[in-house]
């Protein structure tokens, strides 16, 4: 698979360089060809947004997470695959939590498989740099670390970010990674973090695991989920889903969710947007049959989805935990209540 | 400069003509814009420019590159405008997706196909294919059912197999409808109550609805028929083509990539099969 893996060149050291430069230097990058995004605290929560020179200041840096998931990047909403949908410049993501760069090895699974490659998904994945941070602030439903993941970025992304006092520190973890530091090295002084520095990073990391796993204390691991999940009753289901609205928010603030619908536009344009399991009527067929007909198999669905049939077959997470789809559910449903209730 | 996503490009065909095969169902002849190849069992994307596009297997021969047929039961909302084509018009066809009938797998063997309503569609394909390759089979034995004798397809079809050395068909519609009819009546799975191949060298194919699929497969594997010796043609929401847009999943598989033609023992066990 391309975009993971670490690769060891002479710029694989953390190297650390000031607030201030490190500002000046996204408003330059964003005023030049590419793009720069990051996430921008905004009445209360905070999401990705384009870097300006007006909003560096309100850049949240080492806090789950940003509102929307990473796969926005790379999965718009809607987007017209017959007439555009490539990458039209670098475009640098900073602020990618680790759940959500856990969940690109399933994107990539899916849009770069063996048979068909979709070419505006490589172009914006090849065009990104992806800047991850570890969340040094954990939110209220995260849960990576029952699912044998860290809150830190470690492989399938292209920079590690702390922001530690009036220092921006950065460890390359990708070729692509080593490329940009040699980049902002030929026009800002970086120096070498102190070790006390790297302690810092190291404390707050263990800090912010440990806070995770004691928020999560309990919950069944994914492959034990699955067993779970497939042997509960369709009664269990009904229950579960009896105050679920369909609404399908679950499934557009999640990193994984991938599905898309095609829409006709003239000219034989295809119009590829984002759709879920979770809306009526997304498996039927002409004549009116549809197997996810009921609410309670659709909600199940999602969670066999997550749990059994996506990791079986691409043998990646296909739930990697960032408790969105708890925060986002208008009907008050915590998946990993609905977990905890198999048990 | 915006550049176009190869997969999702069509290329556009025109309407030759159009047949009538019973009350609901029409067979639209095309010519494609370059010659289209496609293996038996695969199948295709057709578009209505603006309105919408559906997957079907094409019923013609995958030996001609030329043209293109694909019949088409009036259904929903987008097989009611694709039966409102007239001859010139111009449709988009991507593909073509999925994998196909395992013709390899039959040499030396005998062939039970068992189809219904518009499901002899791509089976009609398969038995073009059949025909070409006939000196390498044992044996082919058609077994279609309809509802009633009117909504017999491809009428012309069973006297021509017929006529073939080592084909043989039979047909039996549900009921009655007052026209004439030599054939049996009755659901088609009655059609296997009777021994027609050996069992011992024999591969049965299944394409229909859902339920007929799920009656004749039970009662194929009832006469001794083994579950991977059975193969099946599925019909889901078959979106993209692409095993991308997740509509067709059923269970671990994506119907539209890793189907649309399965053997029974892999899919036996997901719970959707014959929904």
């Amino acid at each position: 698979m391309p975009f993971s893996g670490r690769y060891v060149t002479e710029m694989d050291k953390a190297i650390k360089i000031s607030r201030e430069d490190w500002n000046r230097m996204l408003v330059q990058l964003a005023e030049g060809d590419g793009h720069v995004f990051a996430p921008v605290r905004k009445n209360g929560s905070f999401d990705y947004e384009q870097v300006t020179g007006d909003n560096t200041g309100s850049i949240v840096y080492n806090e789950a997470r940003p509102a929307s998931p990473l796969k926005i990047f790379f999965l718009p909403l809607r987007l017209n695959v017959t007439k555009s949908g490539y990458a039209t410049g670098r475009t640098l993501i900073i602020g990618a939590p680790a759940c959500d760069i856990e969940g690109l090895k399933l994107l990539d699974a899916i849009y770069i498989d063996e048979k068909f490659v979709d070419e505006t998904y490589v172009s914006r994945r090849e065009k990104a740099i992806i800047i991850g941070t570890a969340c040094h602030k954990t939110a209220s439903h995260c849960h990576c670390t029952a699912y044998g993941l860290n809150p830190w970025p470690g492989d399938g992304c292209d920079i590690s970010l702390s922001a530690i006092g009036d220092d921006i520190i950065l460890e390359p973890l990708s070729k692509k990674g080593s490329a940009f530091l040699k980049e902002i090295a030929a026009r800002f002084q970086l120096v070498e973090p102190k070790t006390g520095d790297l302690e810092t990073v190291s404390t707050l990391r263990s800090k912010s695991a440990a806070e995770v796993a004691l928020s999560c204390n309990g919950l069944p691991g994914t492959e034990e989920t699955g067993r779970l999940t497939t042997a509960a009753a369709p009664e269990f289901w009904k229950k579960q889903s009896s105050k679920c609205v369909s609404c399908g928010a679950c499934s557009a603030i999640c990193p994984t969710c991938t599905c898309f619908l095609l829409i006709d536009r003239p000219g034989f344009e295809k119009i590829k947007q984002q759709d879920t399991c979770q809306y009526p009527a997304f498996e039927r067929v002409a004549g009116g049959e549809d197997p996810l007909k009921e609410l309670s198999v659709r909600f199940h669905n999602r969670y066999m989805c997550k749990y059994v049939w996506k990791p079986e077959r691409f043998k990646v997470l296909a739930c990697t935990g960032c408790g969105r789809c708890t925060d986002a559910c208008i009907a008050g449903i915590s998946k990993n209540e609905v977990i905890m209730e198999m048990i | 400069m915006s550049k176009s996503n190869g997969l999702y490009k069509v290329i556009k065909a025109t309407v030759d003509e159009v047949i009538d095969e019973s009350p609901l169902i029409k067979t639209f002849v095309m010519t494609p814009e370059e010659p289209f190849r496609f293996s038996t069992g695969e199948f295709i994307e057709l578009t209505l420019d603006g309105l919408g596009e559906a997957p079907f297997t094409p019923s013609s021969s995958p030996f001609v590159t030329e043209r293109l047929e694909v019949t088409i039961m009036k259904t929903g909302y987008i097989t009611a405008r694709f039966h409102d084509l007239k001859p010139g018009e111009v449709l988009g066809i991507r593909g073509p997706f999925g994998r196909g009938y395992p013709v390899e797998r039959f040499a030396g063997k005998e062939v039970l196909i068992v189809g219904g309503g518009c499901g002899l569609a791509p089976i009609r394909s398969l038995l073009f294919t059949l025909i070409e390759i006939k000196d390498q089979l044992k044996k082919v034995v058609l077994l279609y059912g309809s509802k009633t004798p009117t909504d017999c397809i491809y009428k012309p079809l069973f006297a021509k197999l017929n006529s073939i050395d080592k084909f043989e068909t039979y047909r039996s519609a549900d009921k009655p409808d007052g026209t004439d009819w030599d054939e049996s009546y009755g659901l088609v799975t009655t059609l296997l109550a009777t021994p027609r191949v050996d069992l011992k060298n024999a591969i049965a194919v299944v394409c229909g609805p859902p339920i007929m699929m799920k009656y004749a497969t039970l009662k194929l594997v009832e006469i001794g028929f083994s579950d991977d010796d059975i193969f099946l043609s599925m019909e889901k929401n078959m979106s993209c083509g692409l095993g991308k847009c997740g509509h067709c999943m059923m269970g671990e598989f994506f119907v539209c990539k890793d189907g649309p033609v399965f053997t029974y023992a892999e899919i036996k066990h997901n719970p959707e099969i014959w929904k």
